[in-house]
Order: C-alpha cells, then sequence, then structure tokens
C-alpha cells in the first residue's frame, strides 16, 4: 500500500515562518540572559593565568581536558601523582606538576603551600643545608597563591611562616600575618567566626617579640587571650581551647616579666635579683660596678683546609647557645627579585650562596663546610666572594636575650669594626633603654605609644672579600682580607 | 498529547541501545573509584573526590546526550517510520517536539543516576556527616554538601542545552556532520571566560566576532562551577541569582533551538 504523506501547503510554512521574531527575541533575551551571568560567572571560573605565568603554555593534552570541564579533575589527578612523587623521593618531577596543577586549580591552596614548602626546604646540599636560590621561587609562588586565593588565610600564614622560620625576614612575617589575621570571615570556614586560626595571633605575638617590639606582642597577645575567653565561654569544656588560653596567659606574663628584667631596675624576679638592669649588668666580680654592655670579643677564623672546603671558627665570648650566622656567596650576589607569580623555576646556576649558623660551645666555635661536593649548588663561578660571619641577638635563645636584649642592647665587642648598628627602619625595635642609639624617649609602658620604634638592631659582624684562587686553596686567607664594607 | 507519547516512545528507544548502558555503566564506575584516594588528607581526599565526581558527570552526561540525540531524527527518516508517525495525524512540530522532550528526559535520567551514585558516595565518605549521622539527619543538618547537587543541577541544564543544539543540527544535518558541530560549539561555548574578554578588546573586528560568539552561540561555560565548588571554604556570593539566571538562560535557548528546527524542519523534504 502506497504510503500517504501530507504535504504542507505554502500557508503553513509561511505560518511556520512568522515565528522566526521569536526566534530573533529569544536570542535577544539569550543575550541578555548572558549579560546578567557574566559578572557572576567570574567567581566560579578560574582565574586564567596564561597571560600572566606561562612563558611556553600547556600542551594541547592538558588543554582538552580543562576544554571539557576537566580543570579540577586533572589537577587532583595529578596531585595524587606528585604525592607518589614526594613518596619516592623523586623531587625535581614534582616542581612542573606543582606549577601545572595550580594553572588548573588556582583554588588548590594546598598545592601552593605544599610546593612552596618543597622548594624552600627540600632542595639540598650533601650536609641537608638548603639551597637557597629556590627561596625567592618559593615565596613567588606562594604570593600567587594568596593572590588566587584572598580569602583563604592559610597560604597567608604559610607566606608568613617562611619569612619568619626560614628566610628571618621578621617584618614581612608580621606583613603576612597581619594579612592573614585581616582575613575576610567566611561562614563555611572552620576558624568561623574569625577570619584566620587563633595560631596566626599567636604566630603575629612571636613575631613582634623577634623584632623586639614588645609593647606590640603584649596587644597581640591580649588579643588572643579575649579570643581564647570567647572560645571558652561557648565551649567551656574544650580542653584545647583551655590549655590555650593558659599558655597565651603565661607568654603575656612572661613578656612583661621579661622586660622588667632585662630594662627596668625594679619588678625583677628570681633570675635577676641584682639591681642593674640585665641588659647593662656589670661584669660578676668585678670591682667597677658601672654598667655597661657585655663585650663579646669575637675573633673569627676563617681558612681553606681543601679546595672549596672552608673551617670557619674563632672565640665568641657568651654562655653556650649563641650561633655564629655564616653566608658565603658571590661578592655582588643579588636575590632573585620576588615577582608576586612564578614564571619560572630554574635557579641561576652560575650563583653561589650558603646560608648556616655554627653553635658557640664554651666560648668557641668551629665547622668544616665542604662546598666541594654540590657543584650544581656552589659553582664558584665568579672571581670574588663576600663571607660574612655575624651574631644576631634577634635569633637568639631566651637565656642569651637576658643579657644582649631583644635587639642587642647589652651587647657590644672592643673591636668597634665589628659592631654594625642596622639602622633599617623595617628592623628597628622598641626603645627600652637610654644610651644605647635609639631616639628617645624609651618605651615605658605607659605614656609612650607602642608604636615608637628606634632601637637599631646592634648585630656584631665580619666581612670577608675571598678571591676564587682563595677558594681554591692556592693563596691563604688572612685578616687582611677582612673589609670595612657591611 | 502526541508529543508526549512521542517523547515516551523515544525514551523506549534510546534505553534500548546498549551504548547508553555501557556510557552509564562505566561513569559509575569511574565515580566510585573517588574513595579510593582516600589515602590523601580528608580534605584532598575530598576535593579530588568531588572533583573527579562531578568531571565523569559532565563527561558521560556529554557523550550520552550527543550519541543519543544525533540520531533521534536521521534514524527515523533513515528506517522510514517517519513516514508512518507522519501519515497519521501529527503535525511535524509535534513530532520535533517529542523528540526534544524524549531527548530531554533522556539525558534526565543519565544526570541523574550519576547524580544519585555520587551524592551517596558524598554521604558515604562521611567527611561532611559526621560520625553516624542517618540520611535523613545527614540532609537536613546543613552539613549536606548542597552545592554538590547544585553541581550536578547545572550539569543537567548544560546538557539539557546540548541536547537541544544537537536536535537541532539533526533536523539538517547527518550523524556524522551533527557529532562534530555539536562538539566543536560545546568546546567553543565552554570558552566563555575567553569570548568575554574578546568582548572587550581594542580591536573593533575582534570585538564583534567575540560579541558574536559570546552572546548568540550558546554558552555552556556558564554552566562550570566545579572550581568554586568542590573547594569547601570558597564563598560564593550571589549564588540563587546565578543559578536561576543559568536555568532561565537555559530554557530560553532550547526553545529558540527548538522553534528553529521547527521551522527548518517543516520546510525539509521527507
Amino acid at each position: 500500500m502506497a504510503t500517504v504523506i501530507k504535504k504542507y501547503p505554502f500557508e503553513t510554512v509561511r505560518r511556520r515562518m512568522s515565528l522566526l521574531p521569536a526566534v530573533l527575541a529569544g536570542l535577544g533575551l539569550a543575550a541578555f540572559m548572558q549579560g546578567q551571568i557574566d559578572p557572576d560567572a567570574k567567581q566560579f571560573h578560574p582565574k586564567d593565568n596564561f597571560g600572566k605565568t606561562a612563558n611556553g603554555g600547556l600542551n594541547n593534552e592538558f588543554l582538552l581536558l580543562p576544554l571539557l570541564g576537566f580543570r579540577e579533575a586533572a589537577a587532583g589527578l595529578l596531585w595524587v601523582r606528585c604525592d607518589e612523587f614526594f613518596h619516592s623521593g623523586d623531587y625535581d618531577a614534582i616542581l612542573p606538576l606543582v606549577r601545572l596543577i595550580t594553572w588548573l586549580d588556582p583554588h588548590a591552596e594546598n598545592v601552593y603551600i605544599t610546593g612552596a614548602w618543597h622548594l624552600a626546604y627540600n632542595f639540598t646540599d650533601a650536609n641537608e643545608r638548603s639551597d637557597r636560590r629556590y627561596i625567592a621561587p618559593s615565596q613567588s609562588l606562594l604570593e600567587e597563591g594568596v593572590e588566587n586565593n584572598f580569602d583563604i588565610p592559610d597560604i597567608k600564614f604559610e607566606l608568613g611562616w617562611q619569612r619568619y622560620d626560614k628566610i628571618k625576614d621578621f617584618k614581612g612575617a608580621e606583613e603576612a600575618f597581619k594579612l592573614a589575621v585581616a582575613t575576610k570571615v567566611n561562614k563555611n570556614s572552620d576558624d568561623f567566626p574569625y577570619g584566620a586560626p587563633l595560631k596566626t595571633l599567636h604566630i603575629l605575638a612571636h613575631t613582634y617579640e623577634k623584632q623586639g617590639r614588645i609593647p606590640e606582642a603584649l596587644e597581640e597577645w591580649k588579643l588572643a587571650i579575649a579570643r581564647s575567653e570567647e572560645m571558652l565561654a561557648r565551649s567551656p569544656k574544650d580542653y584545647s581551647a583551655k590549655s590555650l588560653h593558659e599558655a597565651e596567659v603565661r607568654n603575656y606574663a612572661e613578656n612583661i616579666q621579661r622586660f622588667n628584667n632585662r630594662y627596668s631596675t625594679t619588678g625583677h624576679d628570681s633570675v635577676n635579683p641584682s639591681p642593674y638592669p640585665e641588659v647593662l649588668e656589670p661584669p660578676p666580680g668585678s670591682a667597677d660596678k658601672t654598667p655597661r654592655s657585655w663585650d663579646v670579643a669575637f675573633k673569627p677564623e676563617l681558612r681553606i683546609v681543601r679546595p672549596k672546603v672552608f673551617k670557619v671558627g674563632g672565640q665568641f665570648n657568651s654562655q653556650d647557645g649563641a650561633r655564629i650566622d655564616v653566608r658565603i656567596t658571590d661578592w655582588n650576589y643579588q636575590d632573585r627579585k620576588i615577582t608576586g607569580t612564578l614564571n619560572d623555576f630554574s635557579v641561576d646556576p652560575a650563583q653561589t650562596i650558603l646560608i648556616d649558623s655554627i653553635s658557640v660551645r664554651k666560648n668557641h666555635f668551629e665547622r668544616e663546610m665542604d662546598m666541594s661536593k654540590d657543584p650544581k649548588m656552589y659553582s664558584f663561578s665568579q672571581d670574588f666572594y663576600r663571607v660574612v660571619l655575624s651574631y644576631n641577638p634577634r635569633t637568639t635563645a631566651p637565656h642569651l636575650l637576658d643579657r644582649f636584649g631583644w635587639s642587642g642592647e647589652g651587647m657590644t665587642d672592643a673591636e668597634k669594626s665589628h659592631v654594625f648598628m642596622d639602622t633599617d627602619p623595617d628592623r628597628t625595635g622598641t626603645a627600652y633603654i637610654e644610651g644605647q642609639g635609639a631616639v628617645p624617649p624609651v618605651w615605658d609602658g605607659k605614656t609612650v605609644p607602642f608604636t615608637n620604634h628606634s632601637q637599631p638592631l646592634r648585630l656584631i659582624k665580619v666581612t670577608y672579600k675571598i678571591s676564587r684562587e682563595q677558594i681554591m686553596n692556592q693563596k691563604p686567607i688572612s685578616e687582611n682580607d677582612i673589609v670595612s664594607v657591611q | 498529547m502526541v508529543a508526549i507519547a512521542i517523547a515516551r516512545q523515544t525514551v523506549r528507544e534510546a534505553l534500548r541501545r546498549r551504548v547508553f548502558w555501557i556510557f552509564l555503566i562505566v561513569a559509575v564506575f569511574l565515580i566510585g573509584l573517588g574513595p579510593v584516594l582516600g589515602f590523601l588528607t580528608p580534605k584532598e581526599s575530598q576535593t579530588i573526590m568531588r572533583s573527579l565526581g562531578l568531571a565523569v558527570i559532565l563527561l558521560a552526561g556529554l557523550f550520552i546526550t550527543i550519541v543519543t540525540c544525533i540520531y533521534l531524527i536521521p534514524v527515523e527518516i533513515e528506517r522510514r517510520t517517519i513516514y508512518t508517525v507522519l501519515s497519521k495525524p501529527v503535525q511535524r512540530f509535534e513530532f520535533v517536539l517529542g523528540k526534544f522532550l524524549g531527548g530531554f528526559a533522556i539525558v534526565f535520567l543519565s544526570i541523574a543516576a550519576m547524580g544519585a551514585v555520587f551524592l551517596a558516595l558524598v554521604y558515604f565518605q562521611g567527611t561532611t556527616r559526621g560520625p553516624d549521622a542517618g540520611v535523613l539527619v545527614w540532609l537536613t543538618s546543613g552539613k549536606f554538601p548542597k552545592e554538590m547537587v547544585l553541581g550536578v543541577v547545572l550539569t543537567f541544564f548544560q546538557m539539557m542545552l546540548l541536547a537541544a543544539l544537537t536536535i537541532f543540527f539533526s533536523t539538517f544535518a547527518t550523524p556524522v556532520l551533527n557529532f562534530f558541530m555539536s562538539f566543536g560549539i560545546f568546546i567553543v561555548g565552554n570558552l566563555s571566560s575567553v569570548t568575554e574578554s574578546l568582548t572587550t578588546s581594542k580591536n573593533g573586528l575582534t570585538s564583534a566576532i567575540g560579541k558574536i560568539i559570546h552572546y548568540m552561540l550558546p554558552n555552556f561555560g556558564n554552566f562550570n562551577v566545579q572550581n568554586a565548588i568542590i573547594h569547601p571554604t570558597t564563598e560564593i556570593s550571589n549564588q540563587g541569582v546565578f543559578i536561576r539566571n543559568n536555568i532561565i538562560y537555559a530554557l530560553i535557548y532550547s526553545a529558540v533551538l527548538l522553534i528553529l528546527a521547527v521551522i527548518i524542519f517543516d520546510r525539509r523534504e521527507v
């Protein structure tokens, strides 16, 4: 039987064509809706960093996945692979993956944090000394992470912690921790109703202590105490909040007591029963009771025992526990610029930098530093090198701070060229005692504002300028190689 | 109603196709792999499981939608069954509408099945529910990750739009051509952040082309919200308005494609 197909008359088709204006109106409406969606859509789309950070871009196979909406899945699977590399010790393979993952998923904060930690801590020489050339890339990675995750405190905290612990840049650490504390409150966060965890206040207080700015540390401890009291009011049986609160109260009291012991003539405890401020205590057994700074009598010795092997030692008149910092670099070494975004993980193979510290025992310190085993880290490809031996009271133990003070006010050297006053405003501390280089008035705990920092940081420091010839043990190092430049 | 009857028949036929089931079973299997990554920290494990789950739903939904919908009309013409249908008192627009509704139903069924498995895994992973919490407690306690449902729902509307596009192409293109056109527009439509930046280009021609692509082509990138929702600490402002606008967008654009499909199919000789 023949099939009968309905034929549409011309009129019907024409009627259907009358729908075209509806199509146009619909498209116009869709375009309008698109305009409405665009402003909100930005927060759902990972920031495209290609113009900013990619020199070479991604290969097609990596681009295809994101095109299909697979960015985060690809990032997650790559991170799993990274984890395997960590466990197998294949550290070099991790860096490009970290870069890829943070491109694919700029909200992967743990990848920024772990990647930066890996860069700063895991590339070491044969004696486990970090390759400092990776510090700048590590900082750049964290800064990029902060920019991409500004509403999350974790990366800011890590940025601060690296500056505090690894670089000893306490001013930089303070800025990062303050940024973390100021993080916008997020009701989805574990820290709600605060922007950052309580530990951020604690470390910020310690950062002030490291800068000799105790009044600000005290203010920070007060804020922490108030917060832990709020936590305890909400959950009186919270053991963690209780122990944190106790620690905060103890630290607050300890800072006040240390200030009294070290800088005042009153309010002492059993640690300092004498009538003198401890940083100016006359030498024990001396008939002369004039308050004075302590002469550390620094006598450095620097030798090359074999090509590229340094013997660093000397005398330093202090109690045990002091550490002499050693920094060996190209004479014109400059840290790589921290750019706020990471373009390149590679380091300059022509640069040489070593940073270490040697502990003082019975007024003596000594260490052999073998830089011959790691030519990739220590190429010694320049003509001249700077060797700096120094003592920084800000990074020393509390029992030494009791005598030397937070800014080294109680410390000096009979050899005046060894004493270096660092007047950089980023490193000045609070002025606590007259006549130690600060601009009066000194902090009295009541009337002088605590933001008044003018106490220069006093360092004991000696700088050598030595040649490649000397490093290759073809010519001895002598006191004549000590230069006055600081 | 005729269109509903055609839609019902379309779904029955689609469910008989092995390729549909293969995609669905493989997808469910892949979603089930998420908890295997439990050796990572709970936060990382949760992030990876969620991103993997949503990505698999999207990928499987993409293939199921395209592979199913490109054949809905051509296969009727090729097998000549369309003659039987159109010789009955069935308008062509009812036929196209029925195919659209059938296509949407298939997309809904597949996304719903995968979404249910995915949400069950999120529940059993336990990161958000707390120890020993039952399903009802979890759903009502506020700890239920509503954003995961949001991800699945937006994927459904994304696939609905893709189904409309594919069925529209199927009114005049061969299945092979249709596959490449639909897939190509899906990829271009996913570059919404790029096309939006083109609209503000200083070059007039680039800006004009950018505007045409961004505002006239279906914008699939609107529905990709995975990055914000898999990270629990990310705060999303205007979420309700954003979702509503996207759903309205998908419905309007699908309606436009349906009208165009009707117009073209009316003029087509079969």
